[in-house]
């Protein structure tokens, strides 16, 4: 009998090398959305479609295709059809920057979007500003981006890490309590979300009883947990984001924890909720937009064209990061009859939008001096059942305007450096 | 100090049962076809999402008891397809099979149930702790021991007094031997298969409880098994279990001093172990070389 069918040479250093290589390779699926058109415009984007952000980054995706098929069916970008070409950066720093780079060299990009991952985001930016090409941040929040490491061609849509705690830190005080204990993912948004949170708790005269820095797509948060029971908070304020605010959110609450001390946070998204069970809805939050805004032009028709695309379910903050940075580029192009970076960089400061793309009461802007939008925080509590629809896991209190919540330029650290 | 110690040795310990129980059905796999399955986490997620399927029509203990075979199934399909003809290649066709398998697996899922995290909800008298001090041990983590022990305890079972269990085992030691007896090796590989991705979709059903059910969800737990299996010895069962709960226990005590070291430390204590034993706890010498 042939010994072929038996089991070859297997040693310990294949088991092990094979073990280091499940550690460090990361996948790529680039996929390309075609629009008709002669010479077309051409939009990137990259987002981390695969890994933990896999479901806010489809969604942004979403939105962008949704506002590129909009403007075609208006005549495009000065009168040519727009292309958008979507990268997976699967949340990783290195793939990220070079599927900026392989948009931006090989297939001419004009403009570009990308990241949900902070780290990403800003290293993308060191790209777009060395190649001129005009770059909106979707979805990375962390402060840098619009802060000490800000460029001429760089603009953000989601709120900074310091917008975030400005917005909700003084209700979560008053409501909640002064010992604040945090469990902060280990990364440059969790840092700037952290310092925000704790420079603000201190102007409130409140204290820090501990910080559980968890390396991203931790997925048991058990000891974390009980250090910070140990520590006796009166708050748990929870700043991790994606899957591990569902896995760290669902053991707070298996455990009872809930019960024993206030859980809260800063940003929640409708992606988390909706991944959590009903039990698990609790808390204050801040989320960046919320489709059930009652009056507020435009919002409705947002809701019913992404639930045309979306298997009937209702747009998140994430659609509406993607939607708003492509429409951007497209109303100021448009505006300016120009697609020179430089040109419409300087026209984008304070450029103002329209309600059809703001999709919120408030006056929403790019903020010359830092590039950064000021779009509004919807403060609130967390629902376990929507009342009218399933999907209203959201209780809105309070939609406060992004210039209350903002720091002034001059505190942001940015000074913006236009070519020569 | 004492007592934050004492809670997190316990809570390490409830984490390792876990990881023992992924780290069975991958020890099985690799001891008898010398299969390096890195699609195990991703079975791992295809039992969590049936359990997710089928629990509005047959309730969480249904799905508890008909997600596992059900994943079985698929395993044995996929050993029937894909893996097969590569048993008698180098161990790294098959290795990096089912590497590509996992991603087939994570796109897959999300394909079929879409990116977005989906509630599991469990049985609400489970799903309280047992007192407000000892809050981290909760009426589900007690049953989640319990049922890795079951399963530990008849796998034990099954290997030692069963005909099955005893060809597997012959089989890990001297296949050609066992061929040469006149026993159907093939069909021997394909049930320890089997029996092996069995384990992995119970590990989804169980994890889904816990954690939030989402197709990258075995990626994060597929680490520590594999360290589990190295620390205990390769080859070795009770090797691996012993490796499950000391990396357990390695990462709670460290999160205790050292947070930002707690996933870092079972690297740490792999890297330790191979250097001064290197065929690991439990493993024989010359098992696997």
């Amino acid at each position: 009998m042939s010994s072929s069918i038996f089991n070859r040479h297997l040693d310990r250093r294949t088991l092990i090398k094979g073990a280091a290589a499940l550690g460090t390779f990361q996948a790529t699926s680039p996929f390309i959305i075609q629009a008709r058109g002669e010479t077309p415009i051409r939009m990137g984007m990259v987002d981390p479609l695969t890994g933990v952000y896999a479901a806010p980054a489809g969604n942004e995706v979403m939105g962008a295709k949704l506002a590129v098929e909009q403007m075609n069916a208006k005549g495009g970008i000065l009168g040519r059809q727009v292309e958008l070409l979507v990268e997976d950066s699967a949340n990783d720093v290195g793939t990220g920057v070079q599927k900026a780079r392989k948009l931006i060299e090989r297939d001419q990009v004009n403009f570009m979007i990308g990241d949900v991952n902070s780290g990403i985001a800003a290293a993308i930016a060191q790209v777009t500003a060395e190649k001129k090409i005009l770059h909106i941040v979707s979805g990375g929040h962390t402060d840098s981006i619009t802060g000490k490491d800000c460029k001429w061609n760089v603009f953000r849509v989601c709120n900074t890490t310091r917008m975030e705690a400005n917005s909700v830190s003084n209700v979560l005080f008053t409501k909640y309590g002064k010992k604040w204990h945090f469990i902060t993912p280990d990364y440059a948004f969790g840092h700037t979300l952290y310092e925000a949170c704790t420079d603000d708790l201190k102007k409130l005269g409140g204290t820090v009883t501990g910080n559980e820095l968890t390396p991203l797509g931790t997925t048991d948060f058990s000891a974390y947990l009980i250090k910070a029971r140990a520590a006796n908070p009166d708050v748990l304020i929870l700043l991790v984001q994606g899957s591990d605010m569902i896995n760290c959110l669902k053991q707070v609450v298996q455990f009872g924890l809930n019960k024993q001390i206030h859980v809260a946070g800063t940003q929640q998204e409708l992606e988390s909720l909706a991944g959590l069970p009903p039990e698990a809805r609790v808390g204050i939050w801040m989320f960046e937009w919320y489709w059930k805004q009652p009056g507020v032009a435009g919002v409705e028709k947002f809701v019913a064209d992404i639930r045309k695309v979306n298997n009937g379910k209702v747009p998140t903050a994430r659609h509406w990061f993607g939607y708003t940075s492509a429409m951007s580029f497209a109303l100021i192009a448009n505006a300016q009859k120009t697609t020179e970076a430089v040109k419409l960089a300087a026209a984008l400061e304070n450029f103002e939008l329209p309600d059809d793309v703001k999709l919120q009461p408030n006056k929403v802007y790019y903020r010359k001096g830092d590039h950064q939008l000021m779009t509004s925080a919807f403060v609130g509590e967390a629902q376990s059942k929507g009342k009218d629809d399933p999907e209203d896991l959201f209780q809105v209190d309070e939609v406060v305007a992004g210039d209350k919540t903002a720091p002034p330029v001059s505190e942001t650290g940015c000074t913006v450096r236009w070519p020569s | 100090m004492t007592q934050l110690l004492l809670f997190n040795v316990t809570n390490g310990l409830i984490i390792g049962a876990f990881y023992v129980l992924m780290a069975l059905g991958l020890s099985l796999i690799l001891n008898l076809s010398n299969v390096i399955n890195f699609a195990h986490g991703g079975f791992l997620v295809i039992g969590g999402y049936i359990a997710y399927t089928i629990t509005p029509y047959i309730g969480f203990w249904g799905a508890l008891l008909l997600a596992p075979p059900l994943t079985a199934i698929i395993g044995l399909i996929v050993e029937r397809v894909l893996i097969r003809p590569l048993y008698g290649r180098d161990p790294l066709y098959s290795l990096l099979l089912t590497f590509g398998l996992a991603f087939m697996i994570e796109d897959g899922t999300r394909f079929i149930w879409g990116p977005q995290g989906k509630p599991v909800t469990i049985p609400p008298f489970l799903a309280q702790p047992l007192s407000n001090d000892l809050f981290f041990i909760t009426g589900y983590r007690l049953f989640m021991v319990a049922v890795v022990m079951i399963a530990v305890a008849l796998l034990f079972v099954l290997l030692r007094y069963t005909r099955l269990g005893v060809r597997i085992r012959a089989g890990t030691l001297d296949l050609e031997t066992v061929a040469a007896l006149g026993i159907n090796v093939q069909m021997l590989r394909s049930l320890n298969f089997a029996v092996g991705i069995f384990l992995a979709g119970l590990s989804g059903v169980l994890a889904a409880g816990q954690l939030g059910l989402e197709p990258t969800m075995g990626t994060g737990l597929l680490m520590p098994s594999f360290i589990a299996i190295i620390v205990g010895g390769i080859g070795s069962l009770p090797g691996t279990l012993a490796g499950g709960l000391l990396i357990g226990v390695a990462s709670g005590l460290t999160a205790v001093f050292l947070p930002a070291a707690s996933e870092a430390v079972i690297y740490v204590l792999m890297a330790v172990v191979l250097l001064l034993r290197p065929r690991g706890l439990f493993g024989e010498e010359g098992m696997m070389t």
